[in-house]
Formats: structure tokens, sequence, C-alpha cells
């Protein structure tokens, strides 16, 4: 029993992990630009096409890199390349939103996410096809009858490596604070010096980036990649950043570890949970929401006359 | 005429008269005459042509606004002439289809689109309120009546008025939440709803799962099933027409009741509400119930809409009304111009057949679609027909 229940812990952890990663792009981008980008997860899912398209390339030249080494340079590529497409799209599409009402934003982005979605379906070959995605690793670690796969503590280690860098750049470096400061009030930001759309392009680059992992580690963990996982992906990273409290960083986190919590709960405790893992993920969003309307770490707003 | 030497006494109000009357009847005999060119062409380079005559008229419109305020006048003077001429339009124009069953497809999906968008428009047009969810009531209509007509054998006419309350309650289930959050939030809570709603259908044994629900019985009416052919005066249309006819009526119904809720006390507190609700709660209005009430009059329209695709097509899966769906049909109404009848009904039809008319781009179609949003929404923001000022009474 003790090790099924850390079985669980440990998925929970996983899950959590990588919806946080997806979470806390939507929180950043919306905390600076108020923006929010619903194309984040369909972005951050080209990531590993890129990575599988690296790997494939790898051995077919047959460098003399091992299997793993390969998949891992071909990973920090595919996150240089996502959070270049990332400040490409800003440059493109969304920066011409940023000052209209936050509906056309969205509907802009999810239409963007289609032209994202499609792209890959039609340009990438047979990318209409699910693909097999190679194991990050492979191998488990067994403490008396506990099994700890490896690449559960690789997702939640760098997972936590990634946060941590992220909160020291946000609060630790001069980026950070010019980050907070755009955040903050813009155009007090740019009296102060500050050029907004270099830091809106370095948001968007790291924000991206840290996606692109996300996903990584998610069709790893699946095992497949598709082209439509971005939606999902996406979605639900959405919401962990809602419930959390758009723009919060710690609610992110906060909103990802609930919701990857109901997610193991109910696929171990309800009869066929996994097919309705969903209904319960977004009914724990609406719960949350009419109890927490601007989400549980989020600062609540007052309207003043 | 004047030979004969009888004069007709035309009562002429004002010199323009006859001018707006010209006007009015060229546009609607226009519009009708490029739809019905765009429906029926089978060459690519047809379809194209057509489309950039539709830009260079949009184009002329943007670049020259006197004209469309001329056109707006002329209609204003002469409604009656507009809407009679606009409803004998559209009681002759499945002669002109040729026959063709897949014209008639085309535009029947096309009004049942345009009922939806008007539905969604109460919302996001009149009161500014975020709703993805719009897929989902359509999807509860089309289920509600489907499994009574299945299961019960109850007829089409009387499931009609049952899903639309199904999915009233539902919207102003949907509608609770909007009494505290707001803007994304609210967003994202319709969003929710909608999925919750598409996975419900798809994981329920009783809904047919992921299979859907097949064999919905065809509704008669008059003893006339509407699987049969219409046969007038020696015409023969196919039993499309059946569809069309009663889709077309959902949609005269759609705008009456779109132009009379807009005149109403429950309008103006939708803008109101649009303008700025703080505002509009300071001078006594009810916000939560307005709001509420636009979930349900969404929901409502939406599920007459759901119950008639559902006998249509005689089958149904939850992918017919997935978040997907939603967001198209916020799309038409932010492409046609929100709080526009006219544009959210325009914006539907170009959104449908525009897709479906690009079928040579096969592969690359949701793509092409998906940039021509991306393009109209940062080129014509306002949408294709902005929304107007109210108008009290006096004219120009």
């Amino acid at each position: 029993m003790d090790a099924l229940l850390m079985q669980h812990l440990l998925n929970w952890l996983v899950l959590g992990s990588i919806y946080t990663l997806i979470a806390l792009g939507f929180s950043l981008l919306f905390g600076v630009l108020n923006v929010i980008h619903f194309s984040h997860g369909d972005v951050a899912m080209v990531g590993p096409f890129i990575a599988l398209a690296i790997v494939q390339a790898v051995t077919a030249m047959a460098m003399p890199l091992g299997a793993s080494a390969a998949l891992l340079v071909a990973i920090l590529a595919a996150m240089a390349a996502i959070g270049l497409l990332g400040v490409l799209l800003d440059w493109l599409v969304i920066r011409r939103f940023r000052t209209s009402p936050a509906m056309m934003a969205l509907v802009a982005t999810v239409a963007l996410g289609t032209v994202i979605r499609e792209m890959i379906r039609t340009l990438y070959p047979q990318g209409s096809n699910p693909k097999p995605f190679p194991a990050i690793a492979t191998g488990v670690i067994q403490i008396g009858d506990v099994v700890i796969p490896v690449f559960s503590l690789i997702v939640i280690g760098v997972s936590v490596a990634m946060v941590a860098a992220l909160f020291a750049l946000i609060s630790h470096t001069p980026v950070g604070v010019r980050i907070r400061a755009v955040a903050e009030d813009l155009s007090i930001a740019r009296l102060m010096a500050v050029r907004p759309d270099r830091i809106f392009a370095v948001t968007f680059f790291i924000a991206s980036a840290v996606g692109a992992i996300g996903a990584v580690f998610f069709v790893s963990h699946a095992g497949v990649v598709r082209f439509d996982f971005g939606i999902q992906l996406g979605l639900i990273g959405f919401s962990a950043a809602v419930i959390g409290g758009l723009g919060s960083m710690n609610g992110a986190i906060l909103g990802s570890l609930l919701i990857a919590g109901v997610d193991v709960l109910v696929q171990v405790l309800v009869p066929d949970g996994a097919s309705y893992r969903l209904v319960f993920i977004f009914m724990l969003t609406i719960l949350v929401l009419v109890f927490k309307p601007s989400g549980m770490l989020g600062k609540p707003v007052f309207e003043k006359v | 005429m004047s030979q004969t030497g009888i004069q007709v006494e035309a009562p002429v109000e004002r010199s323009g008269t006859s001018l707006d009357a010209s006007i009015v009847v060229a546009v609607e005999l226009g519009s009708a005459v490029l739809l019905g060119a765009f429906l029926l062409s089978e060459q690519t380079a047809i379809v194209v042509l057509l489309l950039a005559v539709m830009g260079a008229i949009f184009g002329l419109l943007q670049w020259r606004p006197a004209f469309e305020e001329r056109i707006v006048a002329a209609f204003h003077d002469q409604q009656q002439l507009a809407i009679a001429l606009g409803a004998v339009i559209v009681m002759v124009y499945p002669f002109f289809m040729q026959g063709s069953s897949y014209a008639l497809h085309l535009l029947i999906v096309a009004q049942l689109y345009a009922v939806l968008a008007l539905a969604l428009n109460f919302q996001l047009g009149s009161a500014n309120i975020p709703n993805f969810a719009t897929g989902a009531s359509y999807g509860i209509g089309a289920y509600t009546s489907a499994l009574l007509a299945i299961n019960f054998g109850v007829s089409f006419w009387l499931t009609l008025p049952v899903a639309a309350v199904v999915a009233t309650i539902f919207g102003f289930l949907l509608g609770f939440p909007s009494m505290r959050t707001k803007d994304s939030y609210l967003a994202l809570v319709t969003i929710a709803f909608g999925i919750v709603v598409h996975q419900l259908l798809n994981n329920f044994s009783w809904t047919g799962g992921a299979n859907g629900l097949v064999g919905i019985p065809a509704p008669s009416l008059f003893g006339h099933s509407f699987t049969r052919p219409i046969e007038v005066l020696g015409f023969r249309l196919p039993s499309q027409a059946n569809f069309y006819y009663l889709s077309a009526a959902l949609v005269g119904l759609s705008i009456i009741a779109a132009r009379r809720l807009h005149n109403s006390r429950v309008g103006l507190a939708w803008n109101a509400l649009r303008a700025d609700p703080l505002a509009a709660r300071c001078q006594g209005i009810d916000i939560v119930w307005y709001k509420m009430l636009a979930f349900g009059v969404d929901a409502f329209l939406a599920a007459f809409a759901g119950t008639i695709y559902a006998f249509y097509v005689s089958y149904i899966s939850p992918d017919n009304f997935t978040f997907l769906v939603s967001v198209t049909i916020m799309t038409m109404v932010i492409v046609g111009g929100m709080d526009n009848t006219l544009g959210v009904i325009i914006g539907a039809f170009l959104l449908t057949m525009l897709p479906e008319k690009l079928r040579i781009f096969s592969d690359y179609r949701l793509l092409f679609v998906g940039v021509v949003v991306i393009l109209f929404l940062i080129l014509r923001p306002q949408g294709l027909f902005p929304q107007r000022a109210r108008n009290y009474g006096a004219h120009r």
C-alpha cells in the first residue's frame, strides 16, 4: 500500500511539475503583457516536434553521440527555437492586440493556436499521425518495494530548478527588475528608461522556452506526440494559472499542483476515472472561480468610482 | 409611360425616396446574386474572383464611409420595402439553386450558425460578456431533443421548446458564476463549462458516448415528411429545402428577437453593462440579473439551432459541439461586427462558406481560415459592420 501511495504521490508531482512549466508561462505573460496568450500550449507543443526532428537528424547522420546525449542536445535546441518562435509570434501577431479589448486578444490567439497546429499537421512529415517520442530516461531506482523511475526524478528536479532559476531571475537580476517594472506600470517603466518592447521579447522568450520543456516532458510521459496535444495541455496550464491567480507565479505553481492532484485522485479513486479526468479538472476550475473570483492568490480587484 | 396620359401619383415625401428604394433593391439583389454565384460556382478561379469582388466592396466601404452611411440611411427610410424584399428573396432563393442539395446544405448550416452567432451577440456584442460555451448550449439543445425523439418518440415540434427550456436552465446555471467573476476569469469558466459538457456527452453511455446518437427521426408538418422533396407549381426542390425554410424561419425569429430586445429596456441595460458595469450598477441596474439573462437568452436560441441541426443531419456526436465550435461562433460575431445584427449574420455566412468553398486548399483549409481571422482582427478589428449608435427617431 505504501509503495502504491508513493507511486501516486510521485505521479502527482510529475504531472504538477509539467503543468507548472506551462502555467508559469501563462501567468508571466499575463502579468507582463496583460494579454492572454491562448496559443501558449500550442507554441510549446512545437518543441517536441523540433526535438524529434533533431534526434532523427542526428541518428541519420550517425554522429558519435549517445542516444541520451543526442536527446539532450535536441531538447536544448528545441527550447531555444521555441523561445525565438514565441518572440516571433509576439512580433508578428500578439503585440498588435496589446491595447485592444481582452476578448479580441483571446480570439486572435485561439486562431493563432489553430494556425500553429495546422502548420505542424501539414508541414511536418506525416504530421497528422501520432509519433512515438523517445523516453528521456528509462532506468528505475528501487528503494525497498518503492520503484522510482529516473524520468520522474528528472522531471521534478528540472522543474524545481527551472522554477528556482525563474524566481531568481525575476527577483535578483536587472532584467527581472525591468520585467517587474513593466508588469507594475508600463508608462512609469518607460519613464525609468526601460524599453518595454525588449522586455516583452525577453518575457516571451522565457515563457515559451520554459513551456517547451513542459511540453517535452509531457509527451515523454505520454510516450507519443501528436499535433493537437497542445490545445489540451494549454487549456490545463491556463486553468492552473487562472485558478492560482493570473500574474502570480506562486499561484501558477499552486494551481498546477491542485489540478494535478485532482487529476491523479480521479484516476485512482473514480471508476473509469481516466475518461472523466477532464470533467473533474474543469469542474474544479469552475468551483475555485465561483468562490475565489480572481484565483487563489490573485489580487482581488476593487472597483473605484 | 407619359404618352398614355395616365399619371401615377407616387406618394413622394422627399426627393430621395425613389433613390432610396433603388439603393435598397440594388443592394439586396446584388448580395443575393453574389451569394448565389458563390454557392454554385464549381471552379476555383470563380470562387477566388468572387471573394476578390467581396473584398473590393468592403475595401470601398472602408475607404469611403459615406457610401456606407448612404446605404444605411436608405435602408432606414425604406425599412418596409427592405424587409418585404428580403423575405421574398429568402422564400424564392431555393428555386435558383438549380436543385443543388449541396448549396442548400451550406445555406442551412450557415443559417444555423447565424442563429448561434445572433444568440452569442446578445452577450458578447450587447453586454460584452465573454461566453465560450455557446457550442455547449447548442449541444445540450441537440442532445435533449434527439434523446426525447429517439427514446420517447416525442415529435420534433414538441422537442423544440423542451430543448430550449433545458438549455436555458443550463445557461442560467452557467450564468451563476458570472455574478462574481469577470473578463478572462469568466471566459475560463465558460470554457471549462463547455469542456465539461463535451466530456460528459463523450462518456455517458445514455448519450451514446463518442459514437453519438444515430437515427433521429425526421420531423413532419401537416403530413409532409421533411425527408421528401418539396413540389410546388411543377418545381421540385430537394428535401433539404424543408430544413432551409425551417432554419430561415428561425433566423427571422432570431432577428425579430434581437431587434425587440435591442430596443427594450433589457437591451439598454445590456449596453449600459458593456459601457461600464459599475456605472450601470450605480444607475440601479441589477447587473447580476441582466448578466444571467444574457446567458439564458444565448442558451435558449442556441438550443433551437441545436434541435434543428440534430433533426436535419439525424446523427449527432459530441465532436459537433466542441470548444472550437464555440470559438468559431465567437469569431463570427467579432468578424461580422459586435452588436450589429446584419453584420453578425454576414459573419456567420462568410465563416461557414469560406472553409467549404476552399476545398481546393483541402489540407490547408483550417490554416487558411486561421490566418484570415488573425489578419481580419488586425486590419479591421471593429468587424465588417461596426456597431452603430442608437438611433432615436430622427434619421440622418
